[in-house]
């Protein structure tokens, strides 16, 4: 069974680098991973369950709960697949589109910066935290101001917004987006040529671009690869072809290029909001919400809609019997959870201490996981 | 799927599979693709289910390289539905065409894997093997995933309970009843050993719990389930006595084809017409219930929400109830 040198050891659940509770059984010779199984399942609720159990406009703070620190990006892809599913994904008022928009960048700048923070200090870089914090906050403000919610936000209905911005929002969001880049730039100044850094994340976990569609990666880790693919520019959704705005690619699809990946993408993110806030001035105050039914029955089909959530594709399948106000049933199609996937193949002969840099950089969110 | 059109005329089965995006696949498929659909822009491909593993490897071949997701849909309780209980439906990408295609295959037991084919099929057709029971044969270590090794039922299939099961952690014992839990040694492999719990059900703390215990207590009705608000009865048609008895027909018409009628069929034009029994009644047991004075709230009827319950309390107003 085992070689002489072999032992199994397990890794979590409760291990503060699993962010959640990840297990993963680990055969390790000495230092080195022989083989990796990632147990799943620790908190899982039943979500997809529930969907089927209640109206349509219910479910979104439900959406909440799964990718927990963006919220508003499963808000989003949530209200678009009901939206498609009743056919008025072209009746959102532009200016609920640059809403929906400026509130999904936002949360794409928060869920990195958590991802940053926790990611470097598993590593042993202390001090990122308390940078990536600062600026957290300030975005969770922007997002309390506008919905009275930091973290489970329920910011989207289907059809437009809830509620329009209130005032000065804008400016908050202008003063944010001002000081955003120096922050990177401070951000990389402690982490992209320390040598320390280098040492824990270049050569670590490469995965080929074949390797990685192969597995059904998305989002960060395959731009990591140098395949240039984004859903927001491959099957664009609300106001995203009018707005300028690069996918930064890695070169070797290891740890470090991943890191840079998601750097380029705060920095992107900062560079669409910008561009939003002129063009939202230009849009008709109040008008957030298309005009649609209170009560919502979509039509006998089925749907698959997908967005980029800051960690990968975020699907939502829907399959509606016309009949009643639920789902008959609603997939989620979690992009932490396939990512997860490819864990073992990544972590084989690297060191034990190198798998807490693997889970760090493939971003998982437990709550999408198990749903 | 189905045999309802959808809203708009689609094009045929033969058109679709013509479409320049699948046709080079479908040819090289054969006879093996039984049905295409088209919704909201999407295309669905029916598949032979003992087919799906040469078909998925053609359309991997022909650009169809990225399985997007796998998943399964338990349709046991879909209206009028004919047909095998579970589909299982994959969602393809293509980075070279920028499209998306679904496949679909129906079953009532097994599935041939296609972790064959995708690498990433494997957690997802473990998924479905553990919220679905769907087997997938060929699957290297097709054991459970979210739940636990040896969980007596599979959670999505639409006879599972929502509130969930006894299993056997106790936790709750005035809730859950005894028994029922896994059973020992179980590896959740053997179907037999993954039945769903068939034991008696203790109906607690559910909506709306005041009146179904006022009523189960005077001994006039049985306690129903709150599951039932979701689905439309057999008898939900329309009668010579009732044309209003059409659950699709909005409230207004409803009305007034019972404008010229007694209280009790204009009480009834408002209720949901989904015949669920959730209040406790047939819609029209319900509405000669509240003529009669058996039952004094009008807040009962769940499927017709907030639309039927003010109309039922307007209605009751104008006739001095």
């Amino acid at each position: 069974m085992f070689d002489v040198h072999e032992m199994e050891v397990n890794f979590g659940p409760q291990h503060p680098s699993t962010h959640g509770v990840l297990r993963v059984l680990l055969k390790i010779d000495g230092e080195r991973i022989v083989d990796a199984k990632p147990i799943i399942g620790y908190l899982h609720r039943g979500t997809e369950k529930l969907f089927e159990n209640m109206p349509y406009p219910q479910c979104i703070p439900h959406t909440d709960r799964m990718d927990y620190i963006a919220a508003a990006t499963s808000n989003l892809g949530f209200v678009e697949a009901v939206e498609k599913l009743m056919g008025i994904t072209g009746q959102i008022p532009k200016r609920a589109q640059l809403m929906r928009v400026m509130l999904s960048e936002l949360q794409r700048i928060s869920s990195h910066l958590l991802w940053l923070a926790t990611h470097a200090i598993d590593i042993g870089a202390m001090t990122p935290f308390f940078y990536c914090f600062r600026e957290r906050e300030q975005v969770l403000d922007l997002f309390e101001t506008y919905c009275g919610a930091r973290l489970t936000l329920n910011c989207m209905r289907i059809g437009g917004m809830p509620d329009d911005l209130p005032p000065g929002w804008l400016d908050d969001l202008q003063a944010f987006v001002g000081t955003f880049d120096a922050a990177v730039d401070e951000y990389e100044s402690l982490l992209t040529n320390n040598r320390i850094w280098k040492r824990r994340t270049v050569g670590i976990g490469v995965l080929s671009p074949e390797e990685a569609i192969e597995w059904g990666i998305t989002g960060p880790p395959l731009r990591g690869t140098g395949l240039e693919w984004d859903l927001r520019r491959a099957q664009p959704y609300e106001c995203y072809p009018e707005l300028q705005f690069d996918i930064p690619v890695g070169k070797n699809g290891d740890t470090y290029d991943r890191y840079l990946v998601r750097m380029a993408e705060m920095r992107q993110s900062n560079r669409i909001l910008e561009q939003c806030i002129p063009l939202i001035k230009q849009t008709p105050a109040g008008d957030i919400k298309a005009k649609i039914s209170r009560v919502i029955r979509p039509p006998e089909g089925e749907v698959y809609h997908s967005i980029e959530s800051p960690k990968g594709e975020l699907g939502y399948y829907i399959v509606s019997d016309g009949k009643t106000q639920n789902a008959y049933r609603l997939r989620v199609r979690p992009p932490s959870f396939v990512n997860l996937q490819a864990l073992p193949a990544m972590a084989k002969g690297h060191l034990v201490s190198d798998l807490v840099a693997l889970i760090g950089t493939i971003d998982i969110v437990l709550g999408e996981v198990d749903r | 799927m189905a045999e309802t059109a959808t809203a708009s005329p689609a094009r045929t089965a033969d058109e679709i599979k013509r479409d320049p995006l699948v046709a080079a696949a479908v040819a090289r498929a054969g006879d093996a693709i039984t049905d295409a659909k088209e919704f909201a822009g999407e295309i669905t491909l029916s598949v032979a289910t003992d087919r799906i593993r040469d078909v998925a490897a053609a359309f991997k071949d022909d650009g169809f390289n990225y399985l997007v997701d796998l998943t399964g849909v338990d349709y046991s309780k879909y209206p009028n539905w004919k047909g095998a209980r579970y589909g299982v439906a994959y969602m393809l990408y293509s980075f070279r065409k920028n499209a998306r295609i679904r496949l679909k295959v129906f079953t009532d037991a097994a599935v041939p894997s296609v972790t064959s084919v995708w690498k990433t099929a494997n957690w997802h057709e473990r998924e479905t093997f553990d919220m679905m029971g769907i087997f997938f044969e060929g699957h290297p270590n097709l054991e459970r995933i979210l739940m636990w090794e040896g969980f007596n039922g599979h959670p999505l299939r639409k006879d599972f309970p929502v509130r969930g099961i006894d299993t056997g952690a106790r936790i709750y014992p005035e809730v859950f009843p005894e028994g029922g839990g896994p059973k020992a040694g179980s590896t959740g492999k053997d179907v037999k050993d993954v039945n769903l719990y068939k034991g008696e059900w203790k109906h607690f703390g559910t909506w709306p719990a005041a009146s179904i215990a006022a009523r189960a207590k005077a001994g006039t009705q049985q306690p129903p389930a709150p599951e039932l608000a979701g689905q439309i009865a057999e008898t939900a048609k329309p009668t010579e006595e009732a044309p209003w008895h059409d659950p699709d027909m909005p409230m207004a018409q409803r009305l007034e084809l019972a404008k010229s009628g007694s209280l009790k069929d204009k009480l009834f034009a408002a209720m949901a017409q989904t015949d669920c029994t959730a209040c406790g009644w047939d819609c029209e047991g319900y509405a000669a219930a509240l003529t009669s004075g058996e039952s004094k709230d009008a807040t009962l009827c769940v499927p017709g929400e907030a639309e039927t319950e003010m109309k039922l309390k307007e209605l009751l107003a104008a006739a001095g109830k």
